[in-house]
């Protein structure tokens, strides 16, 4: 079996009264592409910035390969280095192009000469089919091209997993297209990913496993198969239910 | 007192008032800036920023340069002696007051995701404040710079009251030798608005037209 990438134990986050993060234990291995679904304001967002300690778990230990990210003595800027993070909203640098957005953490992370970091960049975003784009700010690109600007400034540093928070669900409908083109392209890399999405019918191509996550916690967990035909829990039958018929629908 | 003299006199104030301008400008951005990062990003000291922004807004400028040069520099010769420093300084802090609302707001403005991007990346705190912040910010704070600058220019006068050779001060003195009590101010109030009006514009115009191209 394939190396574990990242692991939590036990995570904890609360708000107030609102539990967005419930006990919730997971891992994910090398090349894996795990898919996180379930109604909005479930906390998944949160779970997925635990992961990234872009927000700080109350309780609980985070993984990334053998490094306890939740020790108080942890780099965190280094280990978030490792991680790449695609966020809904995209938030690109609205002041830098294309180019600019990507090289950043090449140069100023990573350390990179000026060369090297541009190489590096302009391979990313021709991953992402967005080269012919490099000198552009996000301005002037469409919301579905400053998304995979977005996911080429996540992946150009070679993170261990890339964590991808709804990628498309902040796009018209007619973009979304070409940013799950470019993610297939990514699952055929072979690269592991965490991903929260509603993309269906995307998710029973390439994911190996879907997690529904509801009020806080992992409620069940299944290749996409079992979700699609017989899925155990009630809460995700009548989740289920109600996306596939509202795909239908559109 | 031939009229040469008396343009040597007006160029003397234009050069006084503009480097009183810039440099209590300079120094208020320098304090300004960063106590409006600190403000933001560290509650724990918001007591003291709010205070020191209360303070400075709060006492007339002409106040605070007769109490620094009569009052303190009684005490410290050594700066607070020297009425330029004095002007300078204490319009600098005013400024750093000023200047520390108009970056709060346009921090506020840029957005606490953009530092949530950066941070995903890998960046430090303070790496992402200088690569991502702050180049953004400057552009939200163009206008409130603009009027700034143009509120130092104008405040400059209140240093005539301490013998400072600024645009104020030089009317005055040619008053005072030819006896036209018109002219002289009239010629100080077109210099005034020659000083501060093109580049708080300019600034402003600049500003709108970046912030638009960025879809700031």
């Amino acid at each position: 079996m394939a190396e574990i990438v990242m692991e939590c134990k036990n995570l904890w986050k609360t708000y107030g009264k609102i539990i967005a993060v419930k006990d919730v234990s997971f891992q994910i291995r090398e090349g894996e592409i795990k898919l996180v679904f379930g109604p909005s304001g479930s906390g998944k967002s949160t779970f997925l910035r635990c992961l990234a300690m872009l927000t700080i778990p109350d309780k609980g230990d985070v993984y990334l390969r053998d490094q306890c990210l939740t020790k108080p003595s942890v780099d965190l800027n280094k280990a978030r280095a490792k991680i790449g993070f695609v966020f809904q909203h995209i938030w690109l640098f609205r002041h830098l192009t294309a180019l600019g957005n990507v090289e950043l953490s090449l140069r100023r992370v990573l350390k990179m000469p000026k060369d090297e970091a541009r190489e590096k960049a302009m391979e990313a975003l021709r991953l992402v089919k967005m080269e012919d784009w490099a000198k552009h700010y996000p301005a002037q690109m469409s919301g579905g091209q400053q998304q995979r600007v977005g996911i080429a400034r996540a992946l150009a540093r070679n993170p261990n997993i890339i964590l991808l928070d709804e990628p498309t669900s902040a796009l018209d409908p007619e973009l979304t297209g070409e940013v799950i083109d470019t993610l297939r392209d990514l699952a055929r890399m072979g690269t592991t990913m965490l991903i929260v999405s509603h993309e269906m019918p995307f998710a029973r191509e390439v994911a190996d496993e879907m997690i529904f996550y509801d009020e806080g916690a992992i409620v069940e967990t299944g290749p996409p198969e079992l979700f699609f035909t017989n899925p155990e829990s009630e809460r995700a039958k009548k989740f289920m239910a109600r996306l596939i018929k509202k795909t239908k629908r559109e | 007192m031939d009229l040469v003299q008396q343009l040597l006199y007006m160029l003397q104030g234009i050069s006084t008032t503009l480097l009183i301008s810039i440099f209590s400008f300079l120094l208020g951005l320098t304090i300004g800036l960063p106590l409006a990062f600190i403000r933001t990003y560290e509650r724990g000291f918001a007591v003291f920023v709010d205070a020191f922004e209360k303070v400075f807004r709060g006492i007339p400028e002409l106040v605070l340069m007769l109490l620094f040069y009569r009052g303190v520099g009684l005490f410290l010769a050594f700066p607070f002696g020297d009425a330029f420093f004095t002007a300078t300084f204490v319009l600098g802090l005013r400024s750093a007051a000023n200047q520390s609302q108009i970056f709060k707001g346009a921090i506020r403005g840029v957005g606490e995701e953009q530092m949530v991007a950066a941070r995903s990346l890998g960046l430090s705190r303070l790496q992402s404040i200088l690569r991502v912040m702050i180049p953004q910010v400057f552009i939200f704070s163009t206008p409130g710079l603009g009027s700034e600058y143009a509120l130092l220019v104008k405040d400059s006068s209140y240093a005539f009251v301490i013998g400072v050779p600024v645009i104020m001060e030089q009317a005055d003195r040619i008053r005072k030798a030819t006896y036209d009590p018109v002219i002289p101010y009239i010629v100080a109030a077109i210099l005034y608005i020659l000083l501060t009006f093109p580049l708080a514009t300019w600034l402003d115009t600049w500003g709108s037209r970046k912030k638009k191209q960025l879809g700031l």
